[in-house]
């Protein structure tokens, strides 16, 4: 009953122009696709991923078109990334490089596609992640904005801000070594991996933190009760997005 | 709680910036590289020369490389290489996605960037840093010249290559596509699907699918010329007189004689 009333309700599906397709390199105007993308950003240990889980379980359950999406997932660059970082041979242009190439193929291979096709997107880390880890190792802000002028703009992006002690404890506690690029030990910061690592977040963290405003990032405080920040999440997310338009179609009546 | 944290950031986001030392800075990076430094790099430290040679395949690019190297080492030179897909860190990656044709033209054109510049930062620099001479096949130019033709935004190309270093020379041997196919086909009895750009869809038969492709880079590449000093050379004349011209503005960058060469046993057959 309540369902054929939100079918009656729904807006017209969005027939997006031809003219506004996505052009490798250019902006994607915000409205060129019918569907939706949420991210979730943060420092590691700042818990966006289980948020992030527990937002795709409400959805699905609910039975919502979506897509999950993680950063660093495609297996195209793979390789290259286990040799580049087993190797020691990434430096912070190729570093950075590489995800980008590793972002476009899933950008346009996934996300684009799936936008285009009316879905819900949720992605585990965005460009964000790239602005703010290759920022803290040097890399300009000029040029990494250019780098990634062809991702879609996120309609929420969720910024899981935790004080670094206690990001940097949830790590530490819970791996018994960290990686070399993982503790940005090619940053020469400090011959100690923990020592290194506390830094490096800390650098990070304040690129994070620069772009709340430029980027118009949602700030949860990754402090707080999972189910607290769970109830907040998915309040925003209500509210923000237009969820009926995801909502499973119901037969048509006729 | 993350309003006091947020209050504090500011303080801590308080990083060295050198406002006034800025433009003198700047107008350094912008002799040296396209854009912007590459991070880390003292352009101080380079004492080497970057020699670039740009064109379409089979504008006898290799065989005048492989005749430089020669004549510069027995000049007394150390000379390093560099060319595409040839880096470490992803060279063969890009092989293996050209084999598999699986790959769509922005991600493709990133790995070429990632490829550019794995060489650059661990071949091209180096050597310069130890006074070496580095031969270049093929360069940005053609990277960019091949993304714009495939629809990627120049700007974004540019953007990305911005902190390539600026070459010395940049020689372009331009020829017709006509007579690069004619040459590229009697080397191998064949022409492969990326050279003839089929991913392009421009035609079904493989010699327009070439002429119509290396046109559109040709062109390309001509609007490039003016801006970064190509010197354009006649890829039709014979190798030993495109030789001796690239030899004369080499050894006149180098502040060298320009002496007599001829190649070796080796390298006589490529001297027609």
């Amino acid at each position: 009953m309540d369902n054929q009333e939100t079918i009656v309700k729904a807006p017209p599906r969005a027939e997006p122009a031809k003219t506004t397709l996505p052009q490798p390199g250019r902006p994607v105007p915000s409205r060129a696709y019918p569907g939706a993308l949420i991210v979730v950003e943060g420092t590691d240990g700042s818990g966006k991923s289980t948020q992030l889980y527990l937002l795709k379980r409400w959805l699905e359950i609910g039975g919502y078109r979506l897509h999950f999406t993680e950063w660093n997932s495609s297996p195209l660059v793979k390789s290259a990334t286990r040799r580049g970082k087993q190797k020691r041979l990434l430096t912070p242009t190729t570093f950075s490089l590489l995800h980008a190439a590793d972002f476009a193929d899933r950008c346009e291979r996934q996300i684009m596609p799936l936008l285009q096709g009316d879905y819900l997107v949720l992605a585990d880390r965005y460009i964000y992640t790239a602005f703010a880890r290759d920022a803290a190792r040097g890399c300009s802000h000029r040029w990494l904005r250019n780098l990634y002028r062809f991702a879609p703009v996120p309609d929420i992006t969720f910024y899981f801000r935790a004080p670094l002690e206690v990001a940097v404890d949830r790590i530490l506690s819970g791996r018994p070594k960290l990686k070399y690029y993982e503790a940005g030990m090619d940053l020469g910061l400090s011959y100690e991996r923990p020592e290194s690592f506390k830094l490096f977040q800390a650098r990070i963290l304040e690129e994070y933190d620069k772009m709340v405003d430029t980027d118009n990032f949602v700030v949860l405080d990754g402090t707080l009760p999972v189910n607290k920040l769970q109830k907040q999440m998915r309040d925003i997310v209500a509210s923000k997005i237009d969820l009926k338009r995801f909502a499973p179609r119901a037969p048509e009546a006729e | 709680m993350p309003d006091q944290e947020k209050e504090k950031a500011p303080v801590a986001a308080t990083a060295p910036v050198e406002t006034p030392a800025k433009p003198a800075a700047e107008s350094e990076a912008s002799q040296t590289f396209f854009g912007e430094p590459l991070v880390g790099l003292n352009p101080s430290e380079l004492n080497g020369s970057l020699i670039v040679i740009e064109g379409m395949d089979g504008s006898g690019r290799s065989t005048q490389i492989a005749l430089l190297q020669e004549w510069l080492e027995s000049e007394g030179f150390s000379v390093v290489t560099s060319g595409l897909r040839r880096s470490n860190l992803v060279g063969r990656d890009i092989d293996e996605l050209l084999a598999k044709n699986a790959v769509t033209r922005l991600t493709l054109a990133l790995m070429y960037a990632t490829d550019f510049f794995d060489q650059l930062e661990h071949r091209i620099v180096p050597a310069l840093r130890s006074g070496s001479i580095v031969l270049a096949d093929r360069f940005i130019f053609t990277l960019i010249a091949r993304g714009v033709v495939r629809g990627i935004n120049r700007d974004y190309l540019t953007g990305l290559y911005a902190m390539a270093l600026r070459p010395h020379l940049t020689f372009w041997l331009n020829v017709r596509p006509e007579t690069a196919f004619a040459r590229e086909f009697k080397k191998a009895q064949a022409i492969s699907y990326w050279e003839a750009g089929r991913d392009m869809s421009l035609s079904h038969d493989l010699y327009w699918s070439f002429v119509r492709y290396q046109t559109m880079i040709k062109r390309e590449l001509e609007s490039m010329a003016k801006r970064n000093a190509f010197i354009e050379l006649d890829g039709e004349a014979s190798v030993s007189a495109v030789n001796k011209q690239l030899r004369q503005r080499i050894a006149e960058q180098l502040g060298i004689r320009l002496s007599k060469y001829t190649p070796s046993s080796a390298l006589a057959h490529l001297w027609r």
